[in-house]
């Protein structure tokens, strides 16, 4: 579904990303792993030529996106969503406009977008909210929002940019539950860039791990799950007397 | 309440009342020009500046020294040198019409400025995630930046407007009229002190509802 050969990206003297090569397969959940600053997210935007590579070849979806002209890129990019780390919704958007903006992109009239938003918002658990503004919603929730807004113009393939990094450990588990839920439903193939290894354990079938802009090596992993987080006070005292045993046995 | 309106102001009425006419055509005129013309220049040196979308060294130079030249200028050598190209324009360097043409030229370099800066406060993660979805600029430009920046736009036009109404007060040099040059010819050049305090006090009032109206706008439409 995405291939990269090859590719290599340099700002000034810097080089991020040195030669990586790598294929995520149709209908997978794909990790990348690193700490800060490995270039994780320079390759991750270098799949939809946010990041325009200096050498390499980038296909997604049979399309050499490196040899688009400007109007076939934008075209090809209105079916990868993208989601980030700080959500980068427009505030000044109600939910429901902020999901029809790539319907409105891709030329949807306004009836087909009414009928899709809803739908979307409701596959994230989220239509009750339609109305409000991006400001009256919790983390999980605007992130959710961006999933529904990234999931509206049927994407073949789902960007995620640290997806859970700014959201609590809870709010993180709904996310996760969405993203696999996605997959699972709807067979969309995805993309994790993160630099928690819970996340990454839950839900990649595989991961690559990356470091000083270079692929150090590709692990096959059995997905782990959305753990269900409890948050009853017993739960906390368990944790905190588990943690305090293992110090001291 | 009754309002007692001083027996001076009674006495210039009509005066009162065209010259007042005569600043709203002004201003009016700067506003229209600062939207119409002054927004456009101003997302265009956005776009053009560094590491945004259009990103051109030449052209954001370009236009930037000619925004900041306009800017120098003290207002009244801009429109005592402007004069051959107002004749140009319209005709005559003479009148109210006349007058227009330096202060819409000032009104676009000052708005193209504040819309620059109004833009560069969306954050960058929104223009990223407009181009992930594949809007192109014209899309860009309606659909995230004047719906994330719209309130300081708002603000931004609201503080030009204020300096529109203070740049129309010296427009009498070419004839242009307007409330400040009836407050400067038969208040201060009369030695009718009262007259001058009154026409001062009508244009605080005025400067306080535009300050007042643009305020209230800007905060109504801003849900972030």
């Amino acid at each position: 579904m995405i291939s990269l050969s090859q590719v290599s990206k340099s700002y000034a003297q810097y080089e991020a990303i040195r030669s990586i090569s790598l294929t995520v397969n149709k209908g997978e959940i794909y990790g990348i792993i690193g700490p800060s600053g490995a270039g994780k997210s320079t390759l991750l935007r270098l799949m939809n030529v946010l990041e325009s590579p200096d050498q390499g070849e980038v296909v997604v979806n049979g399309q050499q996106l490196t040899s688009l002209s400007q109007a076939e890129l934008r075209k090809a990019r209105q079916s990868i969503g993208m989601i980030f780390q700080h959500f980068n919704l427009l505030g000044n958007k109600t939910v429901y406009a902020n999901v029809a903006v790539p319907l409105e992109l891709a030329g949807y009239s306004r009836n087909e977008r009414k009928a899709r938003v809803m739908e979307c918002l409701r596959f994230v658990g989220l239509d009750h909210a339609a109305n409000q503004y991006p400001a009256q919603l919790s983390g999980g929730q605007k992130q959710r929002v961006a999933i529904a807004r990234a999931l509206a113009n049927h994407p073949q393939v789902l960007l995620c940019d640290e997806p859970t990094s700014s959201l609590d450990s809870s709010t993180t588990a709904e996310v996760l539950r969405v993203l696999h839920k996605i997959n699972q439903a709807l067979g969309v193939t995805i993309v994790i860039v993160s630099h928690e290894m819970e996340v990454i354990k839950s839900l990649c079938h595989r991961v690559s791990v990356i470091s000083d802009g270079e692929l150090y090596d590709t692990i096959v992993n059995e997905p782990t799950g959305v753990t269900q987080l409890e948050k009853t006070p017993e739960s906390f005292v368990q944790k905190l007397k588990e943690r305090g045993d293992s110090h001291y046995s | 309440m009754i309002l007692i309106i001083p027996d001076i102001l009674v006495q210039y009425q009509s005066e009162i009342i065209e010259t007042i006419g005569e600043t709203f055509v002004m201003v009016g005129v700067s506003v229209a020009a600062a939207v119409l013309i002054g927004m456009p220049i101003g997302t265009f040196l956005y776009l053009c500046s560094k590491g945004n979308l259009l990103q051109n060294q030449l052209v954001y130079s370009i236009l930037n020294v000619l925004v900041n030249t306009i800017r120098s200028f003290p207002f009244l050598l801009l429109v005592v040198f402007l004069i051959p190209f107002t004749r140009i324009i319209i005709g005559t360097a003479m009148g109210t019409m006349a007058a227009t043409v330096p202060m819409a030229i000032i009104a676009i370099a000052h708005y193209a400025r504040l819309v620059e800066q109004s833009l560069l406060d969306v954050p960058r993660g929104v223009m990223e995630a407009a181009v992930s979805m594949g809007a192109s600029i014209p899309h860009i430009i309606f659909k995230f930046l004047y719906v994330e920046a719209r309130s300081g736009l708002v603000l931004g036009l609201t503080t030009s407007t204020v300096s529109f109404i203070s740049y129309s007060t010296i427009m009498g040099v070419v004839g242009g009229g307007g409330i400040g040059d009836f407050a400067i010819r038969y208040g201060y050049q009369q030695f009718r002190t009262d007259l001058m305090m009154y026409v001062i006090i009508i244009m605080i009032i005025l400067v306080q509802l535009i300050q007042y109206a643009g305020t209230t706008i800007a905060r109504k439409i801003d849900k972030r």
